[in-house]
């Protein structure tokens, strides 16, 4: 394998872990809500569908942020960066803050909602090394 | 006994506001390693910058998840502790 494929097929991997994640991020919170919908107390669904939409929409915004702030053909202004970053963490911590003080939601179920993110990267990341093994197996 | 009630809740605020303190300067550190290996890689090789910003990307997300926990745990402990009631009518009765 020459270097130059080696980097496109690396890039390719990074490429695909995000695209991945991003897609299954809206799939888990959309299963996890239906089940908790379905199967939990309406405070409890309530829970895992605001703490979902809230990490699943932060991840978004900070690839949003990561990419204007590390692409070097088209550089932020650092300032902006670090304001656009302090204000999705003010009102994310203010959103969660609300919900818990005025006890809308669950807090267990909040948990789950809030895990989706972390559950989608394990995922991709069991999915790539369930492929990386099936691959130097055959 | 009402006074071990107000230690029981007072003793809950001091946990949350340590914890919470304890995980930002966790998170803090771990998102700042991490951020000053990505920028000094990029600067080091500029084409590597897509590969590098998803790395971080996924790795920001990781840690500012642990940061949330922290503050949702410290949040219940102030205001929605699950056993709150049954302990403040223990101590009271």
């Amino acid at each position: 394998m020459t270097r130059n494929s080696k980097a496109s097929s690396t890039v390719t991997i990074q490429q695909r872990i995000l695209t991945f994640v991003t897609r299954s991020n809206w799939v888990l919170l959309a299963a996890v809500s239906l089940l908790g919908l379905l199967a939990a107390t309406p405070t409890f669904a309530l829970g895992i569908i605001f703490g979902g939409l809230i990490v699943t929409i932060n991840f978004h915004l900070l690839a949003k942020t990561l990419n204007k702030a590390l692409h070097p053909q088209r550089l932020a202004s650092p300032n902006v960066v670090l304001i656009k970053y302090y204000i999705r963490f003010i009102i994310s911590g203010v959103i969660i803050f609300l919900l818990i003080r005025q006890q809308v939601v669950n807090p267990i179920g909040l948990f789950i909602g809030l895990s989706v993110v972390v559950a989608s990267i394990t995922l991709a990341t069991l999915v790539e090394l369930k492929k990386l093994f099936f691959k130097e197996a055959v | 006994m009402e006074a071990q009630a107000l230690q029981f809740f007072i003793a809950c605020a001091t946990a949350a506001g340590f914890g919470m303190a304890i995980a930002a300067f966790g998170c803090g550190i771990g998102q700042g390693i991490g951020l000053r290996s990505a920028v000094e890689g990029i600067a080091r090789n500029p084409e590597s910058s897509g590969k590098v910003t998803v790395t971080l990307l996924i790795g920001l997300a990781m840690i500012e998840s642990l940061a949330i926990y922290a503050l949702v745990v410290a949040l219940i402990l102030i205001y929605a502790h699950p056993q709150a009631g049954a302990i403040a009518a223990l101590f009271a009765g």
